[in-house]
């Protein structure tokens, strides 16, 4: 099995994804933005985001809006508006460098409406809630410069009542869940560490405690799992791997373990990454593997940022870098 | 025909054959945990080689069905754009639900038929067939998605529009005696067969998948929101006890302990000290059993470890060092055993007297750097955390 990651085979993957139009293609219209902001930030990772017309996703980042139900970006034309949509849709504006080309006082007041009076943010109109909402939110208002809408008395302080939400979803593992009472998740714990990290509230997690619950998600093989007791899965390589960073713990599991397991995750035909080896690929597992291998240094890719999961360049063009540690780059394998 | 089957046969062959897959992706339980939707799809399939002439003629095979798709795909959104709230509209979306139960517009959409078409029209009984019907429908889509967020949240939606009644007319005073005795079962009659319905429905789920965190999630909300008519009423303890027959099924439910962790801290809360010790020590007997039996299972220990707290009793701390002592003497290579002694070795130190103090967080060192040798993947952990003792 090689041991290199085959990046022009990766880069025509992902420009070739929306070429592929099978049943599957049809199927998955619902993340169709989603899926365009991991394939640029993928691209960024391999310093290849030229490889996708810069103009034309812009133009199909516009055509998501949606007007009428919620003044808010969709997951593709005609969709109903959603939080997740939204935030795929400021960070391709982001690192498009189009952010100029959003109507933020919309989108700031459709994220404001979802907030919910204890504090949980909702993902649209229907009300579900989700500590992945509250970190999306924050994310969103940090890229559009609008955090300080959150010192404004909604139902009470925002920010507190956000904060409030979070902390409440902490387990006594360190960890957290999807809300106050669920169980801790490699997920979770990524979204809520990195939303306390934008509020400068990292106080509130005990790093040693949720450092070391993080590291022995790491299993043999390499890869790691989101929950004790459940198998690996190359996506946890960035959930659990980017929570390691922000808290400053990444050195705390095996480096060359983890990158073996992601490379052997690739498909050398056709290009992409799957969950584990021997699987389908796809484009969110495709990002998150390069996302990791980036994260614990691996050669010849670009910085990304654990608390944006975006290229670290952009995140220090709009001036709003904050503290993590990633592993120093290697000079080759 | 069981739900799979059905769908089966709406997809025809191919996706028959993937739909087999996701079974198999579900009992393997890995989920994305993302801050994104992903289809189940995305997880667990083997790849197979497939060459551009045999994709090619699969992509010509599936033109029909991908025609079809799209076509009532685009019937589906033409409909939502004419905000048509007709019967016929409703099942237009459980079609096109029924190939992609991801569609989350289309749930989208089905809700505002329910809410702006045919609930206004609909006597109370009416409506209630109508939610019991997409209750049927979200129940065998979970059975081949058993992780889709969507499905779920509809579910959740059907129950919160469950109107009052069969039984006297909702607008009686609350308050009123008939109201208070024989009125509100009847108020409340079809909300109770509703939320006993979904007790069934989760038992099954969690059956089936014992880690399904979906599943766990929508039994925090069944539960936390039954009718207060409800019988047999459903008490902490009771949910304790269904954690003591997942945990006794397996030891390794982790999902089962934590929860065990937050109805005891509530309990807890509201006995006597001398309660609450009591429970305390049934507890250890529980862990300790599950400790012995796989020492290295992580589950067991991750309970023990919030069991004695950040701040436990000396006592409590020093007989369950003894305790981890003992069971590290016969398993003296499981790291989760090493490493909860030298935890509590090192607490302990901080309430011994400092020749104790000292002789343990030399144990402790001595295990932490026994793990850099064992446990090679952490070994800078417990570095820092050797560190850490001397501090």
């Amino acid at each position: 099995m090689s041991k290199i990651l085959d990046i022009p085979l990766h880069v025509s993957y992902i420009q070739n994804l929306d070429k592929k139009k099978d049943f599957g293609y049809h199927l998955t219209e619902h993340l169709r933005l989603n899926g365009v902001y991991w394939g640029l930030t993928a691209l960024f990772i391999m310093s290849r985001e030229d490889a996708l017309d810069r103009a034309e996703m812009i133009h199909y980042v516009k055509r998501c809006w949606d007007e009428e139900a919620a003044g808010t970006f969709g997951a593709h034309p005609g969709h109903d508006g959603h939080i997740l949509a939204t935030l795929s849709a400021i960070q391709i504006m982001a690192m498009q460098d189009a952010l100029d080309e959003v109507d933020t006082d919309r989108v700031v007041q459709f994220l404001l409406s979802l907030i919910r009076p204890d504090g949980a943010v909702a993902g649209d109109s229907f009300g579900e809630t989700d500590t992945r909402f509250s970190y999306i939110l924050i994310q969103c208002l940090t890229l559009l410069g609008r955090m300080d809408v959150l010192d404004r008395d909604i139902h009470r302080l925002a920010r507190e009542a956000i904060l409030e939400n979070i902390r409440g979803s902490m387990n006594f593992d360190g960890g957290f869940g999807t809300e106050p009472g669920a169980e801790s998740h490699g997920g979770q714990v990524w979204v809520c560490v990195a939303a306390l990290a934008l509020l400068d509230r990292l106080d509130v997690v005990d790093r040693d405690l949720l450092g070391a619950w993080l590291s022995e998600r790491q299993l043999p093989n390499g890869g790691l799992n989101g929950r004790p007791e459940k198998l690996e899965d190359v996506c946890y390589s960035w959930w659990d791997v980017a929570a390691l960073s922000i808290l400053g713990r990444l050195h705390w599991i095996n480096r060359d373990k983890l990158i073996a397991f992601i490379i052997g995750a690739q498909d050398l035909e056709g290009g992409g990454i799957a969950d584990r080896p021997g699987d389908w690929v796809d484009v969110f597992h495709t990002v998150f593997g390069l996302a990791g291998l980036s994260l614990v240094g691996y050669p010849g890719l670009e910085d990304i940022d654990p608390l944006y999961c975006m290229p670290a360049k952009v995140i220090r063009r709009m001036g709003i870098e904050k503290g993590y540690t990633a592993l120093s780059r290697m000079s080759s394998t | 025909m069981t739900p799979a089957d059905a769908l089966g046969a709406l997809l025809g062959d191919d996706e028959r054959a993937s739909g087999s897959e996701l079974d198999i992706f579900s009992v393997h339980n890995f989920e994305p945990g993302s801050v994104y939707r992903t289809k189940a799809r995305m997880h667990g399939v083997k790849r197979t080689r497939v060459t551009p002439q045999a994709a090619e003629a699969k992509r010509l095979k599936d033109q029909a069905k991908i025609e079809a798709y799209v076509a009532l795909q685009t019937e589906v959104m033409q409909r939502k754009q004419a905000k048509e709230y007709t019967p016929e509209a409703l099942k237009r979306t459980s079609d096109l639900l029924d190939l992609n139960p991801e569609y989350y517009t289309v749930w989208n959409y089905r809700r505002h038929i329910l809410l702006r078409g045919l609930f206004p029209s609909c006597a109370p009984a009416e409506i209630v067939n109508l939610l019991a019907a997409d209750l049927r429908l979200t129940t065998a889509y979970l059975q081949i998605h058993p992780k889709v967020y969507w499905i779920w949240n509809h579910r959740m939606w059907c129950l919160e529009n469950v109107p009052l009644g069969p039984g006297p007319d909702a607008s009686d005073e609350p308050g009123s005696s008939a109201a208070a005795t024989t009125g509100k079962e009847g108020r409340e009659g079809w909300r109770n067969e509703f939320w006993k319905t979904e007790l069934r429905m989760l038992e099954a789920m969690l059956d089936a998948d014992p880690r399904n965190f979906h599943a766990w999630g929508y039994r925090r909300y069944v539960v936390r929101s039954l009718p207060a008519s409800f019988t047999p009423k459903r008490t902490p303890q009771d949910e304790l006890r269904y954690t003591q027959k997942k945990i006794e099924a397996n030891f390794s439910n982790f999902s089962a302990w934590h929860l065990r962790t937050k109805l005891l801290g509530g309990l807890w809360e509201e006995m006597d000290p001398g309660e609450v010790k009591a429970a305390k020590d049934a507890e250890f007997e529980l862990v300790t059993q599950a400790l012995w039996t796989d020492p290295n299972d992580q589950s067991g220990w991750l309970y023990h470890r919030w069991l004695i707290g950040a701040a436990p009793p000396e006592d409590v701390l020093r007989r369950e060092v003894k305790n981890i002592r003992e069971l590290h003497e016969t398993e003296p290579d499981s790291n989760w055993c090493m490493n909860a002694l030298a935890h509590h070795c090192t607490l302990l130190s901080t309430m011994a007297a400092s020749d104790e103090g000292e002789k343990l967080r030399l144990e402790a060192r001595g295990l932490y750097e026994r793990l850099e040798v064992v446990d090679a993947d952490r070994k800078e952990r417990y570095r820092d955390m050797a560190q850490r003792t001397l501090s």
